[in-house]
This record gives structure tokens, sequence and C-alpha cells, in this order.
């Protein structure tokens, strides 16, 4: 099965429901999400405190959980609908992932650490894909023979955008991504993230709790209970008094 | 795929806790392969000390001690047998070879062995390296191990090493080194080798004076056929005979009253099956002790494996199949475990040579300890149970789903 697209996707998601059951506890519901829709190649951020369902959420996006209901659909490809290991496939082919505590491994090299999803299915790298890797780090800024055990945060989340960018994903899936960094590498990284993904015209969602962050993209939602609305008032409202 | 640079990375991560784990496995499999070889090489020498004694004749006593005293020269006294057996033995048609070896004298230590000539080297299989065999009765050979040199002149005390200091009283006969033998592997390579004869001259004739009668008897030959009025008492009579038959028609025929006849394959046998004994308990006991060490480097893995049940998660979320995860994090486990028991069997080789060493040693016998078929069979059972093993962590993390493997932060 060849899931390769090389434009960004549309999303489509409808009536989505995540259900939490704590040990003799009545379920709780997590997520309940009416409609939700991305266009191909646009960017949006999703903010919410932390325990909204922001990670569920996205989990369910790349396919890493199944909801309870609803249908999430990527282009042509209903998600919610694929096997366990057709799903593990369409994400390696599909998606590229960055996750709040980047995940790098300690011991490889910046550009090892971009290259491993490569060794998953091939034994040696193809030429081509190295220089990719070279440059996407020569962008973000970071050395490639640098260990990932001595690299400070913001070098860490900025090798894991490379690594999530070098197969030139149709999607990106950002989970908090610079909530471990300050101010400063927060908006370079989002920066990063966003020039990166218009490049190669993937489709970023990305999770933050950090509505002035989530300005730098274009368009924001907010989780109220479970569901997502659209930030463009309350947006427009927090520029006006940052400006002020 | 291609796991090797994500293993490497992972064990670099945890030198010491990888070093660990690989001491441990290295000593679990070198004290079994090292047992176990050692047990096998002390079989081998001692069977092979024994090889040249056919048929042991002694006076009634014990027959464990006729074999430790005339096969492995432990010092006893053991009751004399006349000089009438001999003569008897001699004139057997049924015996190729009668041999007298009388262990009672020693010198610095060294045993003095009377026997013949043709025996002291195997029917000429120990060659003479340095001088000839004796020819008369006041010269000797020497052992391999003997630390003195050919043509020195030796004045043999009576008794044993160990009662010499209680029972000293030199002989006054002078006896020349005229021969040292090749190594044999056996206790007898410590041994001064003298002619039955000298032993005969100055001990059942002590009181016409040890230095004339050696020098009566100097002009005369030595060795078989012997008269009646040249044979005296030996304690042990080493008898080859000429079939299978002869061999247990004598070993009948001299089992009386008055004397005993046995092979020494017969005690040999009951020394191994105290031995095998004493192997058995020590054998439970490294079994133990290894299950102890296989548990704990087990439970590390374990841990260290748990630890890694978000890198696990990640790897999964980034797409790698079930298999490269799989072969990742078992090829970890089996590099340790596999480097473990290949430092293990080399560890053993010398941890046998080192106890091979010291039993040398102790009983003068060459143990020469290899790594054989048994050994290595050992280590590949243990590499095989290992590798199953060390399958199992990884196993465990493909059941559980990805997300719950992320969260796990």
């Amino acid at each position: 099965m060849v899931f390769r697209t090389f434009a960004g996707l549309g999303l489509d998601a409808h009536g989505l429901r995540v259900e939490f059951t704590d040990r003799g506890r009545s379920p709780r519901v997590v997520l309940d999400v009416g409609e939700f829709r991305v266009d191909g190649g646009s960017q949006v951020a999703i903010c919410g405190p932390s325990g909204s369902g922001k990670t569920t959420l996205l989990h369910l996006f790349a396919g890493l959980e199944r909801p309870a209901r609803g249908v999430i659909r990527w282009g042509e490809i209903e998600v919610t609908a694929l096997g366990e290991r057709v799903a593990d496939l369409w994400r390696r082919e599909t998606v590229g992932l960055v996750f709040q505590q980047f995940h790098l491994f300690p011991g490889l090299s910046a550009l090892e650490n971009v290259l491993l999803p490569l060794r998953f299915d091939r034994w040696s790298i193809d030429p081509a894909m190295r220089a990719r890797a070279l440059k996407l780090l020569e962008r973000v800024g970071v050395l490639p023979g640098s260990d990932a055990a001595w690299l400070s945060r913001g070098e860490l989340q900025r090798v894991a955008v490379a690594r999530a960018l070098l197969r030139k994903p149709a999607i990106v899936l950002a989970d908090e991504p610079t909530a471990s960094l300050d101010r400063d590498m927060a908006n370079v990284v989002t920066d990063l993230l966003s020039s990166l993904c218009r490049s190669v015209n993937a489709t970023l969602v990305m999770t933050t709790h950090d509505r002035l962050l989530a300005t730098r993209l274009d368009q924001a939602y907010d989780i109220v209970n479970g569901d997502l609305r659209s930030q463009t008032l309350a947006c427009m409202q927090q520029r006006l008094k940052s400006v002020a | 795929m291609n796991p090797l640079p994500l293993i490497v990375a992972e064990l670099r991560r945890n030198p010491l806790g990888c070093a660990a784990v690989v001491a441990l496995i290295a000593v679990a499999v070198a004290l079994g392969v090292a047992l176990s070889a050692q047990e096998r090489a002390l079989r081998l020498a001692s069977a092979r000390a024994a090889d040249r004694f056919d048929l042991v004749v002694g006076a009634s006593g014990s027959p464990t001690q006729l074999v430790l005293t005339t096969v492995y020269l432990q010092p006893a006294a053991l009751d004399l047998l006349p000089a009438r057996t001999l003569l008897l033995l001699q004139a057997d048609a049924g015996v190729a070879e009668v041999a007298p070896v009388a262990v009672t004298d020693s010198f610095r230590g060294y045993p003095l062995v009377g026997t013949t000539a043709k025996f002291a080297t195997n029917g000429g299989k120990l060659s003479v390296v340095d001088g000839r065999a004796f020819q008369r009765v006041d010269e000797v050979m020497i052992g391999a191990s003997v630390d003195l040199p050919v043509g020195e002149k030796i004045r043999p005390a009576h008794g044993t090493p160990a009662e010499n200091v209680l029972e000293a009283h030199d002989h006054d006969a002078q006896l020349t080194i005229v021969g040292r033998l090749v190594r044999s592997g056996t206790p007898w390579d410590h041994a001064i080798l003298v002619p039955i004869e000298a032993m005969w001259a100055m001990h059942a004739r002590p009181s016409s004076g040890t230095s004339e009668a050696v020098n009566a008897t100097a002009s005369s030959h030595v060795g078989p056929p012997w008269s009646a009025v040249e044979a005296g008492p030996v304690p042990a009579l080493v008898v080859r005979p000429r079939t299978v038959t002869d061999a247990y028609r004598l070993r009948q025929q001299y089992r009386g009253r008055e004397t005993m006849a046995l092979f020494p394959a017969e005690v040999l046998n009951q020394l191994y099956a105290v031995l095998g004994n004493v192997h058995d308990l020590l054998r439970s006991v490294t079994f133990v002790f290894d299950g102890l060490l296989v548990t704990g480097v087990l439970l590390i893995i374990v841990t260290v494996i748990s630890a890694r049940r978000q890198s696990i998660g990640v790897l999964r979320a980034l797409g790698a199949p079930p298999a490269f995860v799989f072969v990742t994090v078992w090829l970890q486990g089996a590099v340790l475990i596999g480097t473990g028991v290949l430092l293990g069997v080399g560890l053993g080789f010398v941890l046998a040579k080192a106890m091979g060493a010291m039993v040398s040693e102790q009983l003068g016998l060459a143990v020469d300890a290899t790594i054989g078929a048994p050994e290595l069979a050992l280590a590949a059972a243990l590499l095989g149970v290992g590798s199953v093993l060390a399958a199992a962590p990884s196993l465990s993390t493909l059941r559980v789903p990805v997300a719950r493997l992320l969260r796990l932060a």
C-alpha cells in the first residue's frame, strides 16, 4: 500500500468522542468534537490548558489512538478505519511528529537522529536523503555531529523538527513543541516549524497552551469542554491587548 | 532495516551497566566451564597415570592405599610381599612382565622408587633425554621434574619425605644420577628411580652394612630375571599379563589371605565416584549461583527495558515496524549476553588452567584442562537460553499500545 503524497492533506473530523474510564467510576468525556476541518497546507494551533485533551486529540489525528466514536479523514484516507499495522505504515509515510519532550535518542548524533526514521526500512541511507538531512540541520542551526546527549533543549527541539520534516510529510503534528522552551526559543521553533512546513506544503497542526504563540499560525482553536472553538475573535482581542 | 546505530547508541549510554551485565554473565559461564573442563582433565590425567599399571599385586591391606602409593606415589608404609611372590609371578607363563615398585626412601623431598629400568621407562616409551638408563645397582634415573643435575651423587634417607624428620637415618649408599626421563605427566616425574636391587641391598640386609651390600652387588646385573638369592621382599608388584584371560586369572589367583591383586581402574572408579559426588555438589552450588546471577542479569535487563519503554513508544510513533523495535531491543540484550558468554568461555579456560596448575602441584598429575565439546555445548546452551530470555522484554512492550508508551513521561 502506498500512501505517499507530497501535497498537504486536508483534515475532516466529525462526531469524535473519547471517554476515559477510571477504575470503578462512570466514564468521563474527554473529547466531544462535533465538526473540525483543516484545509490542506494550512497551519492551525489548538490551544488549551493541560489536561484538556490536546495530546489525545493529536494522537487521534496521528492514528495512534482510536476514538470511541467518530470519523477522522486525511485527504482520501479514513484514519479511524485503518487497522493498527496499516495505520503505522500510513503514519510513517505521511506524518511528521514533534513531541514536547523532543524524544531524541542520546548517544546518536544530531544527524543520526534526523536519519533514524529511514533506518526502519532500509540498511543504508540514500545520499540524497543525507544531503537533505544536512540541509535541514543547517536550516535549524545545529551541527550534524553533535551528540544529542549534549544538546540544549532548544537545539533538541530544532533537531526534532528537522527529523519530522525529513521525508517531506504531508502532515506535521506537533504536541506542545514549545512547552519546555523559553519564550524566545519557543518563537524560533514555532517559526521554523511554520516555514519548513510551508516549504514542503505540509499541513501543520500544533497544540499549545500558549495563546500568543498560536497567533503565529494561520488559525487557532480553543478546546472548550472537549469541543474545538475558533479563536478568531478572542485572538484579535488578545492581540489588541498586547499591542496596547 | 538497520538498527545498529541505535543499538550502539543505547549501549554507549550506559557503559557501566553494560560492563556489569557482561561481567556477571562471564563469571557465571566461567565457573561452569572451568568446573567441567577441570573435571574432565583430572579424570584423563589420573587415568593416564594408571595406564601402565595393568595389574597391581600387594600384601593384603587397603586396595586404595596400594594404588595411591604405587601409581600416584603417595607415601605410605605398605606391608611387604615375600620374595616368593615375585619369583612365582616371574615364572608364570601368563606374565609378560613383572616389576617391583617400592616407595620407601626419599632424597630432598623426592620419593625414591625402586623398580626396573624397563618399567621406569614404560618399556622404552619414555625415553631418557639426558644420559642413560641405570645399569648398575649404584646408579639412578630421575623424573623430568626432579631438580637435580645428572651426574650428581646422592645419599638417600630412609623413610618418606614426611617421615624423614622423625626417623631420619641416612643410608651410606652413594648413588649416581645417570639419566633423566622425558616428562610423562604423572607423579613419577617427581621421583628418583632406583634399581630395586639397591633397595634390597639397603633394606633387606641392613645389618650387613649397606655400603658393602651395594658395592657387593654393584658388579652383578640389575633387572629381571631374579634368582632366589637376588630377589627380596617388595611392597608392590606391577604385572603385565599376556592376555586378558591371564589378567583375570592372576587377579583371582593372588586374591587371598596374604596377597591382594587388583586393576587400578577398579580403585579409580571408586575414587571417581567420590570425585563425582563432590563434583555434583559443586555443580549444584554453581547452578544455584548461576541461577542467582542470571536472575540478577534479567532484572537489570528488565529494569533497563522498562526505562526504555517510552523510547520504544517514540520509535513506534515515528513509524518503526514492530520487527525493528523487537530486533533493536533483543539485539541489545543478545549482544551483552553473547559478549558475556564469550568472555566467560575465555575466563573459564584461564580458570581451568589455574585450577589444573594447582592440582598438578598437589598431585603431581599433569592436569591439562582444555575447552572441549562439553564446555562449548554448555556455553551454547547458555547463549541459547539467554537469547530467548532477551526476547521477552521487547515482546512484552510490543503488546502495549503506542499511545500509552508515549504517555510514560
